[in-house]
């Protein structure tokens, strides 16, 4: 192994268990030791932008557990941790690391990491982006280079990208993310994509139902390169959004059991059944 | 090595630097609310004065309650960051609009002002998730 770095992936990511393990295998192969960290207790903090003692306390707390494993480069998955640590978390404590954007390292690495995508994924996809970010690491350039190394890929050339960071931060003006919805349908359609392509793990959670609700096939690139690569991970979260009300059924009960029916019913099933915004006439 | 332990509170702290700081490199001239993406989604922000909606970001950075158009502004921002280049004062007006919401949700101490999702499960769900497709050891030396 030539580096040893923390993979710092998040708390919203854990959705999706073959994007965390494919990442994982993904260094291993590019001889990256990875340590990863993430959930709750690496929290960055952003999401409390209303509690900002508590905000400061997840920040300080991180920073502070990342000094103390005393590996020199964290990087990141997650574009709101990335930014939170430059914006925030660095200027006011002392992290005693380098921080880089994963989409970046691979890049760097783009010459190794093309000898491994030996599979063809023959799909012309759309590669959905936003504005914010953008300025701090060059993902919408960047990501459809590293998606043109997999054989049989064509990113079609597209000039939209969504306003804000992530799709995350759409969701609390709905008629924005309905705009979205409808923006990129129409130039799936405009382009005869075969797919989407989403760079962030939360533009996908909102993306991934144009699968069961509008035919239109939807991935993270981190898909595609495991593809590419022969991984083995099965993508659980879209098998869960397809079956909608029927997602108990597909998780099964054992593992239900793991995080209880109720609660399973009240804070997981609501995002599993519901539809992308803005498909319908009718909504307006 | 034996680390100092970081002091706490050091985020507010710069929270109230960076705001004492934009205070003073504002001029008020309203470029970052014309790049900004979001306003055709607050209907307050209809015919709005760029000028008079910075200013009242400005308001609301120095305590006060912010005009009804800040508060709309503050409520549709979500981060484009359009904003940036506008500014032909290296304000940093995303930063500039980070504290503002901060401000306004009660994030600071004061009251809420402008619409907060409390989503009380937030994390809880996360470890659900996580208990789904992680195994033990991952759960217990990843997380």
């Amino acid at each position: 192994m030539s580096e040893k770095i923390i993979f710092w992936y998040g708390c919203n990511v854990l959705r999706h268990g073959d994007i965390v393990h494919s990442c994982l295998d993904i260094l291993r192969r590019l001889g990256v030791d990875a340590r990863p960290a993430g959930g709750p207790d690496y929290c960055c903090g952003s999401v409390k932008e209303a509690n900002q003692a508590a905000a400061d306390g997840m920040a300080r707390r991180t920073v502070t557990k990342f000094n103390e494993m005393g590996r020199e480069r964290v990087v990141a998955w997650c574009p709101s941790c990335h930014a939170h640590m430059t914006g925030f978390m660095g200027q006011a404590y002392e992290p005693e690391f380098g921080l880089t954007y994963l989409v970046d390292l691979l890049y760097e690495r783009r010459a190794e990491l093309a000898a491994f995508l030996e599979r063809a994924v023959p799909l012309r996809v759309l590669v959905h982006k936003h504005v914010g970010f953008n300025d701090k690491v060059a993902v919408n350039d960047r990501l459809p280079a590293l998606l043109r190394l997999i054989p049989g890929v064509d990113v079609v050339e597209d000039d939209y990208a969504a306003p804000g960071y992530m799709c995350a931060s759409l969701a609390a003006v709905p008629a924005a993310m309905k705009d979205m919805v409808r923006e990129t349908v129409r130039r799936v359609a405009l382009h005869r994509a075969d797919a989407v392509v989403t760079i962030y793990h939360q533009c996908y959670r909102e993306l991934v139902g144009l699968e069961p609700h509008a035919n239109i096939r939807t991935f993270n690139y981190i898909h595609l390169l495991a593809q590419s690569m022969g991984l083995p991970y099965e993508d659980e979260y879209k098998a869960w959004k397809k079956a909608g009300a029927g997602a108990a059924a597909a998780i099964g009960d054992k593992r239900l059991e793991q995080v209880g029916v109720q609660f399973f019913e009240r804070a997981m099933l609501p995002e599993l059944v519901k539809r992308p915004p803005g498909l319908t006439k009718d909504e307006g | 090595m034996t680390r100092t332990a970081m002091p706490t509170g050091a985020m507010q702290a710069f929270l109230r630097r960076e705001a004492d700081r934009i205070l003073t490199a504002c001029t008020r001239c309203g470029k970052c609310f014309e790049a900004c993406p979001m306003t055709r989604y607050a209907p307050q922000l209809s015919g709005a004065d760029p000028k008079a909606v910075v200013t009242g970001i400005l308001g609301i950075l120095s305590g006060e309650d912010g005009s009804p158009e800040a508060l709309g502004w503050a409520s549709v921002c979500v981060r484009s960051g359009s904003c940036v280049p506008a500014c032909p004062d290296a304000v940093d007006p995303r930063m500039m609009m980070r504290i503002a919401r901060m401000t306004a949700s009660g994030g600071l101490g004061g009251p809420r002002r402008i619409p907060v999702r409390d989503d009380r499960d937030y994390f809880d769900r996360v470890r659900a998730f996580a208990k789904l497709q992680l195994s033990e050891d991952e759960l217990r030396d990843w997380m």
